[in-house]
């Protein structure tokens, strides 16, 4: 028997009882369908923070805390103090924010390490308020500069090195009574701030651009220009007596070739008692987050797959009975044991086909359709820019047919095996 | 004298074993040449049906041989034999096994599809086979929507389909009226006449075994008789 008119008998075969197929397919498609749409929420969530990771860019990079800050391991009991450990100075960051600073000193160890071609210390200030041209004072927390390659942007530009600019999130265009993201470009704004003896100074800055909201949070928050951060720091320390102390939350760190010199790097910070992270380290947590809980589901999945494997037996052991007499002739009239095995196992594999076929198209249209409905415009979740909760992934799709039609054909071996080794004698004389 | 197309020696057959022991088959040794025509003759247990499996390759002797055209089947392998079965055989049962949700042309041209033969080739030769035994304008139907003489005369256009060496019908006739017993019974014995088709017909039919011409007659497993020629049957 020819190859092809096995799998075209086998078809035939398998929409001769149309229920008993359809309810055992249905099973199948279960399973594909949750499989197709956790595989495709997985990518889509990882694709999404693979932008992002993409969006901070510069991946010869390498952020650097003081390793009490990094590795906020819980200690039995006080802590020793250290007074080798940098503290936060002058009170500029308010009780309770010591700790886990660098100095200069580090600073100067960091850019004594071999490879190490630059280091940007990073200062937090912490201004009071922000004023409008109008009058209007807001609440104001300042992000970091060092983020600014990070920054998903509305309208105009990131806020650079020099310049007093800053960006402000999409969300503050209320103040400006518009939804134009370009029509507060160039609008100068006041930021006040207080210095060490409590009495506020403020600074004039342009707006620049306009920031979404990433999923990392940047850009939920104004970003000022390294020289507005500096300006508003060193207005921060004024009427500080004596000798004070520059302290940085952390460091941005050139490093050459990273990929090669990463561990080299890491393990002279830590010797020094700093941490270095590469913006994969950082983001590499998250998607091993997502990857473990894609995975939990997809076990749910296969869960079904496997329940629905045990209709495939259960139809083709029914099947296998009710045709003794058709097996028995067609032994009879010279077809092998082994064909009669192929046709049979061929039959569960259309069963896997269908299921699958069906299973992942549903999976596939239930995932684009939310993926449109949550992130669209007006959706729960559009807020976030670039978001995507499911992508098309063309391997894992083919993989997960495979891996159907496989349990399928898994599932199709015990029936086959029962009419392959039917005799023939026997089967005629079945009533 | 040319080689026998099938020939026995010292066939036993033995179902069971110890208290529960059946010997269905003594020891027979007898010959088949081409172009005869044979009936395996007896009642039922007597181990004609036992003796035509067996003549068939459909089941394998518990001693002794089975030689076709000279060749002992004994050692070969089973796709070996399905595949000879598959080229010399056709058969011809008496509850028809025609599958009903195919049409008659697919159910006739089983043999060639499991022979591995293309698709328009299979409808080529199943039409002429339907065609010669006046069944054409039957083809395309479902083979539920048969009369009993149809469904036999479709059963023997299958096994007509790969042009066999050997016909072997067990019991043709015993689903059927007389009148249609009789035209299967021509249809029957003009292949042999006319094709020179060997014909192997296990029956209890006394009628029909009388038109063969050699009958061996079967009680408890052994050939207890055998006659020759073409017996006239009164009407």
């Amino acid at each position: 028997m020819r190859s092809v008119d096995v799998a075209r008998t086998a078809l035939g075969n398998t929409f001769r009882s149309k229920l008993r197929t359809a309810l055992t397919v249905v099973a199948i498609v279960i399973g594909a369908f949750t499989l197709t749409l956790t595989s495709g929420l997985g990518a889509g969530v990882n694709k999404y923070v693979d932008n992002v990771v993409a969006g901070f860019g510069d991946s010869s990079q390498l952020f650097v805390l003081n390793a009490g800050a990094g590795d906020a391991e819980p200690t039995e009991g006080p802590a020793e103090y250290d007074p080798e450990a940098a503290t936060g100075s002058g009170g500029m960051f308010g009780p309770g924010t010591g700790g886990g600073l660098l100095t200069e000193s580090d600073v100067e160890t960091i850019e004594g390490i071999d490879h190490v071609s630059g280091v940007d210390p990073v200062v937090m200030v912490s201004p009071d308020y922000l004023e409008t041209a109008d009058g209007g004072q807001y609440d104001l927390d300042l992000d970091s500069p060092a983020n600014a390659v990070g920054l998903e942007l509305a309208a105009g530009e990131a806020p650079g090195d020099d310049g007093m600019d800053l960006s402000i999130p999409e969300e503050w265009l209320t103040i400006y009574d518009t939804e134009d993201p370009e029509a507060v470009i160039g609008e100068t704004v006041q930021i006040g701030i207080s210095d060490v003896t409590g009495e506020q100074t403020s600074v004039e800055a342009e707006v620049v651009g306009v920031t979404e909201e990433a999923l990392s949070g940047i850009g939920a928050t104004p970003m000022p220009s390294r020289e507005l951060n500096q300006e508003l720091s060193d207005l921060s320390m004024q009427g500080y007596e004596g000798q004070a102390e520059q302290a940085y939350s952390m460091a941005v760190v050139d490093v050459d070739d990273l990929a090669a010199n990463e561990d080299s790097v890491k393990n002279a910070l830590t010797d020094e008692g700093l941490l270095g992270m590469t913006v994969e380290d950082q983001i590499g947590a998250v998607q091993g987050v997502i990857d473990a809980v894609s995975w939990v589901l997809s076990g749910f999945g296969l869960i079904a797959l496997l329940a629905a494997s045990f209709g495939i037996v259960n139809t083709l052991l029914m099947s296998v009975q009710e045709r003794t007499r058709e097996i028995g002739l067609m032994k009879a009239l010279g077809m092998s044991s082994g064909k009669v095995f192929g046709l049979f196992s061929m039959e569960a594999v259309v069963i896997g086909i269908l299921g699958s076929v069906i299973g992942v198209v549903l999976g596939l249209g239930a995932g684009l359709i939310g993926n449109a409905w949550l992130t669209g415009e007006s959706g729960p979740l559009g807020g976030v820019a670039g978001l995507t909760l499911f992508a098309v992934d063309p391997l894992s799709i083919l993989g997960i047919t495979a891996l159907i039609i496989g349990i399928a054909f898994l599932a199709g071996t015990l029936p086959a095996a029962r009419a392959a080794k039917k005799d023939p004698i026997e089967a005629l004389r079945y009533e | 004298m040319s080689i026998p197309v099938l020939e026995t020696e010292n066939l036993v057959k033995v179902y069971g074993k110890g208290a529960t022991r059946f010997d269905a088959l003594k020891g027979l040794t007898f010959e088949i040449h081409e172009g005869e025509s044979v009936a395996i003759v007896g009642k039922s247990g007597s181990g004609k049906s036992t003796l035509m499996h067996l003549l068939a390759l459909l089941d394998e002797p518990t001693a002794g041989v089975v030689a076709l055209e000279g060749e002992p089947v004994n050692k070969l392998k089973p796709k070996k034999i399905s595949q000879l079965r598959n080229d010399t055989f056709g058969f011809v049962f008496q509850q028809f096994f025609l599958n009903p949700n195919q049409s008659v042309l697919e159910n006739i041209t089983l043999p060639l599809k499991i022979a591995g033969m293309g698709k328009s080739e299979r409808n080529r030769r199943g039409m002429e086979v339907l065609e010669q035994l006046d069944m054409a304008d039957k083809a395309k139907n479902k083979a539920t929507n048969l009369s009993g003489g149809q469904k036999q005369r479709a059963c023997i256009a299958r096994a007509l389909v790969n042009k066999p060496t050997v016909l072997f019908a067990d019991e043709p006739t015993g689903n059927l009226d007389t009148a249609t017993s009789e035209i299967v019974e021509d249809i029957l014995f003009g292949l042999h006449r006319d094709y020179g088709i060997t014909l192997v017909v296990v029956t209890h039919d006394e009628d029909l075994a009388a038109k063969c011409q050699r009958r061996l007659m079967m009680q408890d497993g052994e050939i207890v008789t055998e006659e020759h020629g073409v017996k006239e049957v009164q009407a």
